[in-house]
Order: structure tokens, then C-alpha cells, then sequence
């Protein structure tokens, strides 16, 4: 038990000390920014933490870096603050691709086949329900694969899994980033 | 049966609040319930809990018929005509339905060839796709029986598959001893590289169907730890409906880390805030806790005292942060935020000047 409480606490913690760390470094690069810099800074630097606390075992948290590292200017950023080589690049994509279409050309002989097979043993309005059903599945299942950052080729079992854990992750840095925010608007509200 | 099932959600959702935002954080490490953590590197150990897990929901979904079959939904024919497609994910409770499958499975037991079986199951389950989550594939244990069964009392008389369906569901609702070792060999499977999945009774035994299955169970129990995440979804049967609240909830979240980053950026004119304190703090220790809480504990008796706390506050905040893993009383006392937080403090009266003298410091 104590073991798994420690765990998200100290997701927070190491989030907390990235996330700052970031924002230093590009304070740094960058003197007196407007508050829209400022709020990309801040966001860049989260994005980055939250994506590093995973270590580039998700493919979400690898798909996130890779991302932000595609701009150039971040990308020097980037690297500054993982220097310790976390920023795996995505990998092998065509790989997965190739699969992924195998494996649906399989499946839409199969599909046209079953339905002819169905609709003579169940009766009409089953199989229409099902295949009702099945759009309405497959048709957020792709809003879902939108969401998730390196979701687009991921067959159904990872997909749920990258989700589990992105949603674990997000909620990680909004309850830290909403603690900090409120600590910064007591602070200038005191004063 | 519904007692049954809402201990073992309690078990998984022991700290999980779903609505304060404080809690969440450290609620969520409590639905792994019954898990114990393995040794696994602390990257991956997330997703280790997540294995572990799936056969224990597995396991759940076998014992908890009310679980799954909330969780699948054979859609009611009479109702397709009007359309009404959320209705196909609501199943009534199962409790009297079962009873009524019971007999009409144990009248018809004899009567159906397995060979039936094998057609049904690998039609349902060859039409499973990547995502394919449908309610509609009840061959496995997870079908529901209340639907299944009304349906063969009012509809087609020809539906022998249906019959064959319910009485699957029937062998593993009621045969949960039978199943469990069906189980255990299919997690086993899982976790090794080639699934060993045995055939229940009356199922097809082709290896299409039986990965299909396997597949099929893998993806209901990570939706059930899906479900278990997100708030408000215990209730909610059918996957559509499940995803869409999974889909909401992920991007509640995205829109919330953009409205945060916007109000952190609003907040301060520069973006330094305790940037030093906790750098200062940071490349002092490796074991951070340890040594600023050494040196908080010895300055402790100061913090009484409005005065030059400025090197003192570099320290405490950043201990703070980690005082509640170590579960000190003294050092939960903290100076950034007054409110119910991982920093929590603890008299006002000192937070407001060494908000201004910590956060000022650039």
C-alpha cells in the first residue's frame, strides 16, 4: 500500500522538478515574454515533464516529445533539459503501418463474408443492430485515436492501454498545475 | 449478486473521489486494489499495475455477471426497429433474467449439436476488428444473459444461436469454478507470448475463435480498468457510451492543462516563481527529502517568526513537497498555498508575507 501511494505522489514530485526545470530554461533563452509566450512556455514545459516521467516507454509519451521536438527552436530546448537521452524518437511507424493494413484488407473480406452468413441465420434486425453498434464504436474509437497523442496506428488492446496511462499522466499534471496556479494567484493576491 | 459486484468495484475505486481534484491524484494509485506492485522500473510500473490487473477484472467479470453484462449488450431486435440505439446498452439487471436463462438453458442443454456452437462463436468473433468492443459478441463469458434470454422468449424461434449464446453465458455465470482454470490458463496466456486459451463448454475450439476471444477478453478487461478511471462510468454499460466518456474526459483534461498554463501565465508577470527555491533545493540533495528536511527540522523553531526567512523558504518549500510521502506532521506546514493541497499549510498568518517574500524573489 504504501508503496502505491508513494507512487503518484512521487509522479508529482518529478513532474513538479521538470516542469520548473523547463520553464528556467526557457526563461533563459528568452527574457520578458508576452503572456502568450509565457503560456506556451509554460505548456511546452509540461507537455515535456509529464511525457519524460514515463521514461519513453508509451507510445503516447514518445509521440508527445517527438512532436514538440519537431519545431526547431524547441527542439534545442528540448534537448537541453533531457540531456540524459530520454527523447527516443517514434518508432519504426512504417513497420506498424504495414501491419495495420494487412490486417484490415483480412478483415473486410471477413466482415463482408460474415455479414452474408449472419443475416441468413440471426435474422435481419440483429445484424443491422450490430453493425449500428459497431460504427458507433469504431467511430470514437477514432476520435479516441485523435486524442491520444501517437494513437493513429495502434490496434484496439494498446489503444486502451496508452489511454489508461495518458489519462493517469494527465491527471498528474493538471492537479500539479492547478495547485501552482493557485499558489501564484494567493501570492499575488496577498501582496 | 449487486453486493457481489460493488465490492469489486469498491476494490478498485477505494480512493478514486472522481470529483475533487485533490484527490484524484492520490486516489488513483489505490484501484489497483488488490495488486501488489511488482518490481518493475518505475517508468513501466504503471503499466505493469495494468497487467496485473486484467486477469483480476478478468476474474471479476466472471464472478460479477452483473459487471459483465453491463459491460456487453445483446441488442433486442424488437427495439431495432425504432431505433433506439442507446437502449441496446442498458440491460436490465440481470438477477431474474438469469434464473429464466437458467431454465431455458437447462431445457435446451441436450438438445443443440455443438457444431451449431462453432458456427455461431466463430461468426461473432470473426467479426470482431481492431477496436471492436460491439455488445453484440456475447460467445464469451461476458454476454449478457437477460437479453439474450428475453430475446429467445419473445423472437425468433429459429434462433438457435442465441439459445447456444445464452447457454454459454450460463455455463460461465453458473459454472464460475469451470471457468475460473479456463481463465487462469487464458491469463497465463496472456502474459506469455502464445495464448493458451481452453474451450468452455459448448464453444468452438478453432484457434480463430479462441485468439479471438482471448483478444476480445483482453480488450473488456482493460475497458473495465478504463471504466474504473473514469469517473461516472461504473454505471454506464456499453462500450460506445463508455468511450464516449472516455473521450470527453481526455479532453477535459487537454482543455484544462491549456486553461492552467494560461492562468500560471496570467498570474505572474514573469514565469521564475520558485524557480531558485527549488533549484536551490534541488541541487543541494540528491535524496531531496532527506537533506531539507534535515535542515527544515533544525530551522523549524523559526518559522514562528516573520523575518528574513529567505534562504529558510528556499528549503521548506521545496521539503514541503515532499513531507507527505514521509508523513511528517511538522513539516506539512508549508507557505505556498493556503489551500487543501500537496503543499498544505498550516497558519495563515505566515503565509502572506512569505508568499511575498518567496515568490518575489526572482
Amino acid at each position: 500500500m504504501k508503496a502505491r501511494t508513494g507512487y503518484s505522489t512521487s509522479l508529482k514530485q518529478e513532474f513538479l522538478k521538470k516542469w520548473i526545470k523547463g520553464i528556467r530554461i526557457y526563461s533563459n533563452f528568452k527574457k520578458d515574454m508576452n503572456i502568450l509566450e509565457r503560456k506556451k512556455a509554460i505548456k511546452l514545459s509540461a507537455d515535456l515533464a509529464i511525457a519524460s516521467t514515463r521514461n519513453a516507454s508509451t507510445r503516447w509519451s514518445r509521440t508527445l516529445t517527438a512532436n514538440i521536438s519537431k519545431n526547431e527552436t524547441n527542439k534545442i530546448f528540448v534537448e537541453q533539459i533531457f540531456s540524459d537521452s530520454e527523447v527516443i524518437k517514434k518508432e519504426a511507424p512504417s513497420r506498424l503501418m504495414a501491419r495495420s493494413n494487412r490486417i484490415a484488407s483480412k478483415k473486410i473480406w471477413r466482415r463482408s463474408h460474415i455479414t452474408q452468413i449472419k443475416a441468413r441465420k440471426m435474422g435481419p434486425y440483429a445484424v443491422k443492430a450490430r453493425s449500428i453498434a459497431k460504427k458507433l464504436v469504431k467511430n470514437r474509437t477514432k476520435v479516441l485515436k485523435s486524442l491520444v497523442p501517437g494513437g493513429e496506428n495502434m490496434d484496439g488492446i494498446s489503444l486502451i492501454k496508452e489511454t489508461l496511462d495518458y489519462i493517469v499522466s494527465l491527471r498528474v499534471q493538471v492537479d500539479v498545475m492547478r495547485r501552482l496556479a493557485s499558489a501564484a494567484e494567493n501570492s499575488t493576491r496577498s501582496l | 449478486m449487486g453486493s457481489n459486484i460493488e465490492g469489486s468495484r469498491v476494490q478498485f475505486r477505494s480512493g478514486n473521489g472522481g470529483s475533487k481534484p485533490s484527490e484524484m491524484g492520490f486516489g488513483l494509485e489505490e484501484f489497483p486494489g488488490p495488486v501488489s506492485v511488482t518490481q518493475q522500473p518505475p517508468g513501466s510500473s504503471f503499466t505493469a499495475l495494468l497487467e496485473l490487473p486484467a486477469p483480476q477484472a478478468v476474474e471479476l467479470l466472471v464472478n460479477s455477471p452483473d459487471a459483465a453484462a453491463n459491460e456487453e449488450s445483446q441488442p433486442k431486435p424488437c427495439i431495432t426497429g425504432s431505433g433506439e440505439v442507446p437502449s441496446y446498452f442498458h440491460p436490465p439487471p440481470p438477477i431474474f433474467p438469469s434464473d429464466i436463462g437458467l431454465i431455458v438453458r437447462a431445457s435446451k442443454f441436450s438438445v443443440f449439436a455443438s457444431a451449431e456452437n462453432s458456427n455461431n462463436s466463430s461468426l461473432f468473433n470473426s467479426n470482431s476488428n481492431k477496436l471492436d468492443m460491439v455488445k453484440q459478441e456475447p460467445s464469451d463469458s461476458d454476454s449478457n444473459p437477460n437479453s439474450s434470454s428475453l430475446a429467445t422468449s419473445d423472437q425468433n424461434p429459429n434462433s438457435t444461436k442465441r439459445k447456444e449464446r445464452e447457454k454459454k453465458v450460463k455455463d460461465s455465470h453458473r459454472k464460475s469454478k469451470k471457468v475460473i482454470p479456463n481463465k487462469a490458463s487464458e491469463d497465463s496466456g496472456e502474459k506469455l507470448p502464445c495464448v493458451h486459451v481452453r474451450a468452455r463448454r459448448g464453444q468452438a475450439t478453432d484457434s480463430h475463435s479462441l485468439a479471438e476471444r482471448a483478444r476480445r477478453e483482453k480488450i473488456n478487461a482493460r475497458m473495465k480498468l478504463l471504466q474504473e478511471l473514469v469517473p461516472g462510468c461504473n454505471k454506464i454499460s456499453g462500450t460506445a457510451v463508455v468511450l464516449d466518456e472516455i473521450i470527453n474526459h481526455v479532453q477535459a483534461l487537454q482543455r484544462q492543462v491549456e486553461f492552467l498554463s494560461m492562468r500560471l501565465a496570467a498570474a505572474n508577470p514573469r514565469i521564475d516563481y520558485n524557480l531558485d527555491a527549488l533549484l536551490a533545493a534541488e541541487s543541494g540533495s540528491l535524496v531531496d527529502g532527506s537533506i531539507a528536511g534535515m535542515s527544515t527540522s533544525s530551522l523549524w523553531p523559526d518559522a514562528q517568526h516573520n523575518g528574513n526567512r529567505q534562504q529558510y523558504n528556499q528549503m521548506w518549500h521545496f521539503d514541503g513537497l515532499h513531507q507527505p510521502v514521509l508523513g511528517r506532521e511538522e513539516d506539512n506546514r508549508n507557505f505556498i498555498t493556503s489551500e487543501n493541497s500537496l503543499i498544505s499549510y498550516d497558519s495563515s498568518a505566515n503565509s502572506a508575507s512569505l508568499h511575498s517574500s518567496q515568490l518575489k524573489m526572482v
